[in-house]
């Protein structure tokens, strides 16, 4: 099996395990932290997370396919999770998704090319206040228009 | 747990209190509809299809989760719980396919019998706006799934988790994209996989072995026992005769039986069937050249009385027990020395610690109680008749007579062809001294005679 949790992450599952009764309990943190460790969740993952909470690979999956988030196939450095329900689709993210794709040279659901950008649309980020708003890994981008979308794009290219 | 009395249409009845209010339901035949409670897997509560009316509770709940209470006064009719389940079916059937015509469900499908009890509604929903999903797909272990007949019971889901202990089925996805799936590249793979399609109410899992071959209301089921090894699990033989064709088996199916096998039978044994009518032994051979009837009974009368020496009977320990005891007596009769030889029928490998035995003879107890000898003979016989035994090869005699089911690879002076099981009828002791009776289920269009049949003809010669 290629996955092997970090020295880290395997200590933080130690001091969990002592919290709850069970190790089956730490099945959501496990997955977190190999989708933070690899970027998303592979099925090597999957066995290995199996063996420390002591659970059949099967029910690890099912509730991996469960959630949106966690991710079951590799995604690009930035995973762009534009939001598309009611609020963001009223307040224009037809028009900023339009300008993502353009930019990026992809459609929602596909990764760029030099494994950077992965574009996707999920359902509500819970931010109808400030819509349309995006999700760019951990972070929230916020009352966003075409032009805060350049800038962003700007500065991730800088950033990295 | 103490009894207590429950009224259910007006009608009063006596269960243990905190029981299961579906299993009374089911016990007293009345009438529920329900796809994911199993009496074998338990109450699971996703379906709802099971809706009773109960008096003191404000909606209608489901049977399989509630618990028998005293003096509790439950609806299982009437209009509104009626329109209820119509609902949910509803609901259940939103992105069902609806290809019956084509599904070998079709006949046994919970889905068909509800609509017809309680569905009988005009879609809401148009053909092209439902969800689809993969069809076909080869599990493995002979069991082929299509996502989208599935109504998400995770029978089968439960059974892999609790009773094989395997994990090899799990609804992945949410919503309309929940569905039953292995794990990406991993197959389903354990001895009674098979089970889980007796188990799918519906058309979502189906045998791959059965599809295709038999509409199940052409199918005639006759009860009987499994003959793979000594443990005795319950079968359906489901059989048909097509036009101008010989009487066919074309599945075997588990019989429910709570002290031998419970619900389920092994792979291994539900696939047997196969043998029955394959590679037979049809025709009388005496010294390779086919004979008649009646050349073969005086061949055989010919053969017995120019006996030199000792005559060794052996007779197969899947034979029933009329058939040994006749044997037995038939061996007494000609003073004959009788064997049921075992050793063939040692396998550790095929043994588990549940429907398993490591004992391959159907029948070795009922050797056992009737203290027939079941050593291999060593010492060389001037005539052998063997029943149907595997071993009769091995043993040196001078002439040998073989009743024999199949067509083997050894040629002996005298070959006779034998029933099997399904074309016979008798009694089965399994491994624990539970004794089990199975009538005739195949009769042949040119009948092969049974061990007893070929014993009274035999006798009837002789004088």
């Amino acid at each position: 099996m290629s996955f092997v949790f970090s020295k880290e992450n395997l200590e933080r599952i130690e001091a969990l395990k002592s919290r709850y009764p069970s190790p089956k309990a730490l099945l959501l943190p496990c997955l977190w932290m190999a989708q933070y460790q690899e970027g998303y969740i592979s099925l090597d993952a999957i066995e290995v997370i199996g063996e420390v909470i002591d659970m059949p690979p099967m029910e690890l999956y099912r509730v991996a396919t469960f959630y949106t988030m966690f991710n079951l196939e590799p995604v690009g450095k930035y995973h762009i999770q534009l939001c598309k329900t009611l609020s963001c689709a009223l307040r224009g993210k037809a028009q900023i998704l339009a300008q993502l794709s353009n930019r990026l040279g992809i459609k929602p659901g596909e990764s760029s090319q030099d494994g950077k950008y992965t574009l996707s649309q999920v359902e509500c980020l819970g931010s109808c206040g400030t819509a349309p708003v995006m999700q760019i890994n951990d972070r929230y981008y916020e009352n966003l228009t075409p032009e805060k979308i350049d800038t962003i794009l700007e500065s991730l290219e800088e950033e990295s | 747990m103490s009894q207590t009395e429950v009224v259910i249409d007006d009608k009063r009845f006596v269960a243990k209190e905190g029981s299961l209010l579906i299993d009374l339901l089911i016990k007293h035949n009345l009438k529920v509809p329900y796809f994911c409670y199993h009496e074998a897997l338990g109450a699971d509560g996703n379906c709802r299809m099971c809706m009773v009316e109960i008096e003191g509770q404000k909606r209608p709940q489901i049977a399989c989760d509630t618990l028998i209470k005293e003096g509790m006064v439950v609806r299982t009719k009437g209009e509104n719980i009626e329109s209820v389940r119509r609902n949910i079916l509803e609901l259940e059937l939103i992105n069902h396919p609806v290809d019956c015509p084509i599904c070998d469900q079709a006949g046994e499908c919970k889905l068909q019998d509800f609509y017809m009890d309680y569905g009988l509604y005009d879609s809401h929903i148009d053909q092209a706006d439902k969800v689809h999903h993969q069809k076909h797909i080869d599990l493995g272990s002979n069991v082929m799934l299509d996502q989208e007949r599935c109504v998400l019971c995770a029978r089968c889901t439960r059974f892999t988790a609790d009773i094989t202990k395997t994990h090899e089925l799990g609804i992945i996805g949410r919503g309309d994209h929940a569905r039953v799936s292995t794990m990406p590249g991993k197959k389903l793979d354990n001895p009674y996989a098979m089970n889980v399609v007796d188990l799918c109410p519906v058309g979502a899992l189906t045998s791959k072995d059965f599809r295709f071959s038999q509409r199940v209301w052409f199918l005639t089921s006759t009860p009987s026992v499994c003959h793979g090894c000594a443990k005795g699990c319950n079968i359906f033989i489901d059989h048909n005769r097509e036009k101008y064709k010989d009487e066919t088996i074309y599945r075997f199916r588990p019989r429910e039986n709570q002290a031998v096998n419970g619900y389920f039978i092994c792979d291994e044994g539900r696939l047997s069937y196969k043998a029955l009518q394959e590679n037979r032994q049809v025709e009388r051979d005496r010294n390779g050249a086919v004979c008649s009837e009646a050349e073969a009974l005086k061949a055989y009368c010919k053969t017995l009385e120019g006996a030199k020496g000792e005559i060794i009977v052996l007779a197969d320990p899947n034979l029933y027990r009329e058939e040994l005891v006749a044997i037995e007596a038939y061996a007494a009769h000609i003073g004959a020395s009788l064997y049921a030889p075992l050793e063939h029928y040692r396998d550790e490998d095929f043994a588990d610690d549940w429907l398993k035995s490591s004992q391959r003879a159907a029948n070795a107890k009922a050797v056992e109680i009737l203290e027939i000898k079941t050593t291999l003979p060593v010492e060389k016989a001037g005539l052998l008749i063997s029943f149907n035994h595997p071993d009769a090869a091995q043993i040196k005699a001078e002439k040998v007579i073989s009743f024999q089911t199949h067509i083997g690879k050894d040629a002996y002076d005298l070959t006779l062809p034998l029933a099997v099981f399904s074309e016979s009828a008798g009694t089965l002791v399994n491994e624990e001294g539970i004794e089990q009776y199975c009538p005739r289920a195949i009769k042949r269009n040119e009948p092969i005679p049974t061990v007893i049949e070929w014993l009274t003809q035999i006798e009837g010669g002789d004088k």
